[in-house]
């Protein structure tokens, strides 16, 4: 369905995404990375708004650039917000649908459906710009599906949306992708994970991660974790920690910290709590970092080649 | 929020998927689209005072000395034509790209096929129209004021020479509006200035591509003023007939249009931009 041959893309000297190259089959897939990742340059390069500076970008086997056929099997969702004031959302809609080609009796049957479908039935008649913004999602959600497209490409989708609103979209956007393609790009992984998507994890421009959830989330936890103490027995608490044989790397930042690389970090905490019933003096214990933003830095440094 | 199985319904409707060409039907909705945005109080304060303006200068003038029916034509050429036409333009053709990408919805409008070609031009003929119409309601307010002989014809000979006005900027405006979508009104100005008042006037080669020499030359021609043309003034207009003129306006619409339409086409913006 798509396919990424070491795509960079520039904006003068600054690099979007650079030497991405990836295989994506029907299915669905999320691209995962923090806030200025290059998630969004990625989905230009997919949608057909953006051009490759190198490599080539082939959806449904033909390069997306100004080409209407390609252009007219994808829907896309953006993240930046709806703005249009004065439109309601089914005349939003409904102009979405007659730009995509669908006849005046057409547009606004799909119009209607679509904006059924996303919960805004009752609301299609207010101006967008009395609408929530989580109403407003909902109105770009359904202009980028009402169409019909082949592939579904949505950009922070959930943004704005409370948790039922969110939870319902999950359900609309995963009973969609039993039958079509979608790609979805999010920073938060629950998000994600929820739509049961094969991950791909971006990271300062560059795909630093594939796989499925679990193994992504394997991947990560085979990585050594850094355990921070800070004692005043530094030496002591080494000497321990390396006779237990539970060390991957260790060192000390200053003369009361030590940081302890390792992969049995239960095993380290389990020592460490004998070691001060026997009397070790440990002023405080910092794990590292396991949210997402912990785990994308990891993957960023495990691509760097910093930790191996 | 109803249950989201029926999605799968979509499949069911029953134009699955849109016709190839629906292109002129496209070009359509923007226009529609493109004028209801500009149906707001300001735009439409801001049109009434367009249409007030040329009226008003001509009442103060007549107020301050009578003026024959040639001097009231020359007048309102350069406050309609040129002055208005040319106001209305830069307010409703220069955005075209950058309006979109304000409030959001270019990237909307752009992945849709032939999106782009349609916002340029559904934007070209909405703005045509708009102007167009705040044109012609001025044009009636100074004809009411002035009163001049023959007004009909008068009337015939303005619209013309309004909807070329029209047609031949918008176009010259579509390509700042493209290449300079952030810098657009400012460059448009620049374009206005330099390529329709100074090139217009140059008595060479370069002011052939102007639409000012065009719309002077057929001004001159209806109103019969060549024969009285000093010598000197005879180098700011062309001396084709009234066809010709209409065919090259036509020719440069085309051209500026079509080189318009190929830039928007590879224009890409980084999502900061868009955001």
């Amino acid at each position: 369905m798509l396919s990424l041959q070491n795509v960079t893309k520039l904006y003068g000297t600054v690099i979007g995404v650079n030497d991405v190259s990836a295989e994506l089959r029907q299915g669905v897939h999320g691209l995962l990375g923090p806030n200025g990742a290059g998630k969004t340059t990625l989905l230009g390069l997919i949608t057909g708004q953006l051009r490759p500076t190198i490599g080539s970008v082939n959806v449904f086997g033909k390069a997306p650039f100004g080409n209407r056929r390609i252009l007219s099997r994808i829907g896309y969702c953006p993240a930046a917000d709806l703005t249009e004031r004065n439109a309601t959302p089914r005349e939003w809609v409904t102009y979405l649908m007659r730009l995509s080609g669908f006849d005046i009796a057409e547009a606004p049957r799909r119009a209607a459906r679509a904006l059924d479908e996303v919960g805004l039935g009752e609301a299609c008649t207010r101006p967008l710009s009395t609408l929530s913004k989580g109403m407003r999602q909902r109105a770009k959600l359904a202009g980028a599906f009402a169409h019909d497209p082949d592939l579904l490409v949505l950009d922070e989708p959930f943004d704005g949306l409370d948790p039922v609103a969110r939870h319902d979209l999950v359900n609309l956007v995963r009973t969609w992708a039993q039958t079509r393609s979608l790609i979805v790009a999010s920073h938060l992984l629950h998000e994600v994970e929820a739509l049961r998507a094969d991950l791909a994890v971006i990271l300062g421009g560059r795909l630093v991660a594939n796989g499925t959830a679990g193994e992504i989330r394997e991947l990560v936890d085979a990585l050594p974790t850094e355990v921070k103490f800070k004692t005043s027995s530094v030496e002591k608490l080494a000497q321990i920690a390396c006779t237990a044989g539970v060390v991957e790397t260790l060192h000390m930042p200053d003369e009361d910290t030590l940081v302890i690389g390792t992969r049995q970090a239960g095993l380290l905490a389990d020592m460490v709590a004998k070691a001060v019933d026997d009397g070790l003096v440990v002023h405080e214990v910092i794990a590292e970092d396991r949210t997402l933003e912990g785990i994308f830095s990891r993957l960023m440094k495990l691509h760097r080649g910093v930790e191996q | 929020m109803k249950d989201s199985p029926q999605i799968a319904d979509a499949h069911d409707l029953s134009q699955s998927h849109p016709p190839e060409e629906n292109w002129f039907a496209a070009i359509r909705t923007v226009t529609g689209f493109q004028l209801n945005r500009l149906m707001t109080r300001p735009r439409l304060a801001m049109g009434l005072v367009g249409a007030l303006f040329p009226a008003a200068v001509m009442f103060a003038v007549m107020r301050t000395a009578p003026i024959n029916r040639d001097m009231t034509v020359a007048m309102i050429y350069v406050l309609i034509p040129e002055a208005l036409c040319v106001l209305g333009l830069l307010v409703t053709m220069c955005p075209v790209v950058a309006d979109e990408l304000e409030r959001g919805t270019w990237i909307h409008v752009a992945v849709r096929p032939r999106g782009r070609q349609s916002l340029l031009l559904g934007t070209f003929a909405a703005a045509v129209i708009w102007t167009g119409g705040v044109s012609l309601v001025a044009l009636m307010l100074t004809l009411l004021i002035s009163q001049p002989t023959q007004p009909i014809g008068l009337v015939v000979m303005f619209t013309i020479l309004i909807g070329m006005s029209c047609v031949g900027r918008a176009a010259l405006f579509a390509l700042p509006a493209v290449i300079l979508p952030k810098r657009a009104l400012i460059a448009s100005v620049g374009v206005a200035l330099v390529v329709e008042y100074f090139a217009g006037l140059l008595p060479a080669v370069v002011n052939q591509v102007t639409v000012s020499l065009r719309l002077r030359s057929l001004l001159v021609e209806w109103m019969e003023w060549r024969n009285d043309l000093p010598i000197e003034m005879t180098l700011f207009v062309d001396n084709y007939s009234a066809p010709v003129q209409i065919l090259a306006v036509c020719i440069l619409v085309f051209i500026l249009l079509t080189t318009a339409g190929f830039i928007l086409n590879r224009r890409q913006f980084p999502p900061s931009v868009e955001n």
